[in-house]
Order: structure tokens, then C-alpha cells, then sequence
């Protein structure tokens, strides 16, 4: 007994050979990193796949509701074709600009449940971009054909401009800044109030009941502009929370 | 050990993967089905949303050949057409058959409108109109239909038709006196 515990205490050298203590170093650090990496692309996998579609849906939900000026009930209006080309046209300067990169969400190294997933969150940005327009063109008249030219023509140039994430996305914060503004500022106080005859209407406020007339301006409630406010603002924070690539962590 | 935790996290990277296509499948119907209701208020949605699952089941039941109309409806619309209540017959029948398949409950639908436009010095062309365009359904649905029904004078399409297109016409025949003792059959 004593000569064994003379042995251990004799021991100068390491108790494990030098390879194996090696192995178990890797795999310790390779453990630590695993555990590290762990949450955080759990987090970054919420955000993608669950905020963001509900984020995008919310927006494509509210982009097209007003409440009626007479008894602020719901109207749900559906978006014009032209929605839908300019929000096309707008997810191809995302591509062009690589705020969207496509091989970063469809790849064939990808599991089909998540190449399937990216898709279900790309198609929430495409309605989200429907409806954003659909929020701030004008409903009809003149101001439509008067917003949708302007539109047109600043998407139109931006597809052929060498633009970085950035500039897009501060581009795109002022055009979407100025539609707001000459939707629910400008036009929304030109508009008549509803709910009185039309001879009260012309003989109190005589201009704004000609300019509803002229323009052809819908009359909603105030609440509109602070859904549509809240909408466009949900909708720019879901493009920044939007990543170029899905593939920069590793599950 | 490192195994072990790699599965674990693949495992909820494919559950948040299905987590999130549900997500945007249920909440995306949502959206589409509130445009497509156009509810007034949050009240309504829940009405909406009653309706629209019942059409969607009756579309359901069409599909897979399992439709059936309500007899109860039906009965209650045979009633009201033989006491001469038309409106309320259609109502019902229409009720009974939202789908507009069973042939019975066309043809009825079909002969109210003739009972009801018909008059003894003159016809509602009106309703005449509306009684061909529901007689042209039941020819779709069945071309050989023959109603079992022996209170009705015109049992089949062709006759019925035939009455509601005679109605429509102007003829000096119109004019003869003795048409005040016709009967409506």
C-alpha cells in the first residue's frame, strides 16, 4: 500500500499520453463553441421564420384597411394589378441591391423544409409590398394616376442604378415617407368630412367640398393614417430585420 | 456528448422551420379571408367566418359526392309553395340547396316563379324570365327529369318551359275573352 501510494507520488510526468490529451482538448473547445453558437441562431431563427412573416402578414393584413368616415366601420380594399408590379419591380431592386441574396435563401445544400420556409418568408415581404402600396397609392381620381406615375417613374430609374443596401433603404424610407405624407396629410385634410348633407358640406367648408369633388377623394376616418402610419413603420423594420443570406450560421 | 447536442439543435432548427410555415399558412388565410369577407366590424368577423366554413363544407361535400340538400329547408319550402307563398318557398328552397344541385328543388324553384307571375288577364314577364333561367338548370342537371309530384300540372322542363315562353308572347289569342276562365296549372 504504501509503495503504491509512493508510485503516484513519484509521478512527475502527465497522467494522460500527449495525443489523447489532445483529442479531449478538441473536443472540449469544439463542446464550448457548439454551446456558444447554440442560442444564438436559435434567436436568429425566431426572428427569421416566426417576427418576420408575422411582422411582413401584419403589414399585408392592415396595408389595406380603412375605417369608413361615417361610422368607422372596417373597409377592406384589395390591392390594383399596379400593386402588385411595383412590388415586384421593388423585390427586384432588393435582389439587384443584394438586400435579398437569392442563393443565400434557396440552395440546394439547404434542407427543402428550409428552402420551403424561405420561400413562406419571402412571399409575406411580397405581400407586405403589395399591400404597402396599396396603403399609400391614392383609392382613385386623379391623385391615383398622379402617385402611381411618380412611383413608377422613381422604381423604374432605381432598377437600372447601382445602389448598395443602404442607399435602398434610404431611398426607399423617403419615397415611402413622401407617399405617406401627401396621402394622409395633404389629401386626407383636402377631403370633406362625411356624415352631413351635401348643402351643409358646400355651404361650410365650400374648398374641401370641391376638391373631394374634383379629386375624387374617398372620405375615411383619422384612425386610417395612424393604422396606415403603423403599418409603414412595421414594414421598415421588417426590412431591416431582413437578412441578405440565410446560410451565414450554422444550426 | 458532441453528437448528442447537434442533433438536439438540428431538431429545433427543423421545428421552428414548421413552426413558421404554419404560422404563415394560418395567419396568411386569415389575411386573404378577411379581404375576401370584407367584415364591418370585429363582431361580424366571427359571422363571417361561421359562413364561410359552412360554404366551405357544403363545397367540401359537392367535391367528394357526399352533398346532401337540408329536408328540413325543403319541406318547409314544399309547404309554403303549395299554400301559395312563393317568397318564402324560394327562401327555403334556396336555403335547402345553396349549391343549386338537386334537380327536385330547382324545378320548384322553377315553378314558383311561374305561379307566382301567373295572372288571368296577364303574365309578369319579369318573373317568367327568372323562372327560364332556373328551368335551365334543372335541364343541366338532368335532361330527363320527370317530377313525381302530382298537385303540378306540368311535370316536366320542356312542358314547363313551354308555359313560361307562351306567357312571354303577345298574341291576338291574348285577346280572346274566354281566356278570364283558364285555369294556372
Amino acid at each position: 500500500m504504501d509503495s503504491e501510494v509512493k508510485d503516484y507520488l513519484d509521478v512527475t510526468d502527465d497522467l494522460l499520453p500527449a495525443d489523447e490529451r489532445e483529442d479531449l482538448a478538441v473536443n472540449k473547445v469544439a463542446d464550448v463553441a457548439l454551446r456558444k453558437r447554440s442560442a444564438a441562431p436559435n434567436q436568429i431563427a425566431f426572428v427569421r421564420y416566426l417576427a418576420l412573416p408575422f411582422i411582413f402578414l401584419t403589414v399585408a393584413l392592415l396595408g389595406g384597411l380603412r375605417l369608413s368616415g361615417l361610422d368607422s366601420s372596417f373597409v377592406f380594399l384589395k390591392p390594383p394589378l399596379l400593386c402588385l408590379i411595383f412590388a415586384a419591380i421593388l423585390l427586384v431592386m432588393f435582389f439587384r441591391a443584394r438586400l435579398i441574396d437569392l442563393e443565400g435563401w434557396f440552395s440546394e445544400s439547404f434542407s427543402l423544409l428550409k428552402n420551403l420556409a424561405n420561400g413562406a418568408v419571402l412571399l409575406t415581404l411580397f405581400a407586405a409590398t403589395t399591400q404597402l402600396f396599396n396603403s399609400l397609392l391614392p383609392e382613385k381620381g386623379l391623385p391615383f394616376w398622379i402617385v402611381a406615375f411618380c412611383f413608377f417613374w422613381t422604381l423604374w430609374n432605381n432598377l437600372f442604378a447601382d445602389f448598395d443596401t443602404k442607399k435602398l433603404l434610404r431611398s426607399l424610407g423617403a419615397l415611402f415617407g413622401l407617399a405617406f405624407v401627401v396621402k394622409y396629410l395633404v389629401l386626407a385634410n383636402l377631403a370633406a368630412p362625411e356624415g352631413r348633407t351635401w348643402f351643409e358640406r358646400l355651404t361650410e367648408n365650400p374648398g374641401q367640398e370641391a376638391m373631394t369633388w374634383l379629386l375624387d377623394l374617398p372620405r375615411f376616418s383619422a384612425g386610417t393614417g395612424y393604422i396606415q402610419f403603423f403599418a409603414a413603420a412595421l414594414f421598415l423594420i421588417g426590412l431591416y430585420l431582413l437578412p441578405a443570406s440565410t446560410n451565414d450560421y450554422e444550426a | 456528448m458532441l453528437y448528442g447536442n447537434a442533433q438536439i439543435i438540428a431538431m429545433k432548427e427543423k421545428y421552428i422551420h414548421i413552426l413558421s410555415l404554419a404560422m404563415t399558412f394560418v395567419y396568411g388565410a386569415f389575411v386573404v379571408f378577411l379581404y375576401a369577407a370584407e367584415p364591418r366590424s370585429i363582431e361580424e368577423i366571427s359571422s363571417k367566418a361561421k359562413s364561410t366554413v359552412e360554404n366551405a363544407v357544403t363545397k367540401g361535400q359537392v367535391v367528394t359526392g357526399t352533398y346532401e340538400i337540408d329536408r328540413q329547408k325543403y319541406n318547409e319550402g314544399l309547404q309554403a309553395f303549395r299554400i301559395d307563398n312563393f317568397i318564402a318557398a324560394r327562401d327555403s328552397f334556396d336555403r335547402a340547396d345553396p349549391e343549386k344541385r338537386d334537380v327536385k328543388t330547382q324545378f320548384y324553384i322553377a315553378y314558383s316563379y311561374y305561379r307566382q307571375g301567373w295572372g288571368r288577364v296577364s303574365n309578369d314577364d319579369a318573373l317568367f324570365k327568372q323562372g327560364l333561367t332556373s328551368l335551365e338548370r334543372v335541364t343541366m342537371l338532368d335532361p330527363n327529369f320527370r317530377s313525381d309530384d302530382t298537385n303540378l300540372q306540368l311535370r316536366t322542363p320542356a312542358e314547363l318551359r313551354n308555359e313560361l315562353e307562351e306567357g312571354m308572347k303577345v298574341t291576338a289569342d291574348d285577346f280572346n275573352p274566354l281566356r278570364l276562365v283558364r285555369e294556372r296549372k
